[in-house]
């Protein structure tokens, strides 16, 4: 996939809009020293580029009754990758899912009410005949979620 | 989260984070004041954590995604919170987490290639209080926007 030409104006938009989402045009405008139509126009081109796929809130699940947050990385015969990862993303409470390499061939994150519904949920997943093994982590605190740590830079210096 | 509005106001933002509190007074058929109240309640209470815009990781040249799982080292000088927040600082650290199970802490990083993935371990690494580093490479074609924006 080929990485896209943006600018600093770009990187501002985008810097402030990690941040929050619902920053003002005009705010972002005047930090760049250019008009509001000008950073309207630059959002809809990072959108038209792809770059900006949406905007979103970022939610605590605890506060919508999901209790528990872990994650399960599942050890599965080698042929049944795909097989495994189908079954996975039908079952409630599984928000994400993804092949990974290393020492476990799925990651998947997952919410539940309670840890008795999560326990129910493992069992669920071990009971498939193509899993081998499944390793819990349950998330403890307040995750962390930093998108304003992607790098945005090294794209400016490849274009200059 | 309490009224079937906070909903609403919920599902209208977790869709478009820009929509304005005119458009969702239009839709639910509030008046805008209502909107901004509840909104400002939900934003006070934490049930909503901030906003953000979803970026295509790929298309600003990130290959994949990196699962590191970190034992932390049982010495009183330093804790999980420490390195949690040396982490969080860290460019390319996105998710962070304490755990409880097989290790103490997950994070997720976005990695350019494989020299970057190495290079991130090693960082990770050479944090004080880190005891050992367990990672995986996610090769799928992830779904952004699950149910809770995570990653």
């Amino acid at each position: 996939m080929a990485r896209q030409k943006i600018d600093t104006v770009d990187i501002t938009i985008l810097r402030n809009l990690q941040r929050d989402a619902r920053t003002k045009y005009t705010d972002i405008a005047n930090e760049c020293n250019v008009s509001v139509d000008t950073i309207i126009k630059r959002y809809r081109k990072l959108q038209k580029q792809g770059i900006i796929t949406n905007t979103t809130l970022l939610l605590d699940p605890r506060r919508f009754g999901d209790e528990v947050i872990a994650n399960f990385s599942i050890d599965v015969e080698p042929q049944s990758i795909q097989e495994v990862l189908t079954y996975l993303d039908k079952q409630p409470g599984i928000i994400f899912t993804t092949h990974s390499l290393g020492e476990y061939d799925i990651f998947t994150i997952a919410t539940a009410r309670n840890m008795n519904e999560m326990n129910n949920l493992k069992e669920t997943i071990q009971s498939h005949t193509m899993v081998r093994e499944v390793k819990t982590s349950i998330w403890v605190d307040q995750f962390l979620l930093c998108p304003q740590n992607f790098e945005l830079e090294p794209l400016l210096e490849e274009t200059q | 989260m309490s009224t079937p509005l906070d909903k609403e106001i919920v599902d209208h933002l977790t869709e478009n984070a820009r929509t304005s509190f005119r458009q969702i007074a239009k839709k639910t058929d509030k008046s805008t004041d209502t909107i901004i109240n509840h909104y400002t309640n939900l934003t006070e209470n934490g049930d909503i954590r901030g906003s953000t815009v979803v970026v295509d990781r790929e298309k600003i040249g990130y290959e994949g995604i990196a699962a590191f799982e970190i034992d932390v080292t049982s010495n009183t000088d330093t804790n999980s919170d420490q390195i949690l927040e040396t982490l969080i600082k860290m460019p390319n650290i996105i998710v962070a987490t304490k755990t409880v199970g097989e290790h103490d802490i997950l994070v997720l990083a976005v990695i350019h290639d494989l020299k970057h993935y190495q290079e991130i371990s090693v960082d990770i690494s050479h944090i004080k209080g880190v005891k050992n580093l367990a990672s995986n490479i996610w090769s799928g074609n992830e779904k952004i926007m699950p149910k809770y924006f995570i990653i």
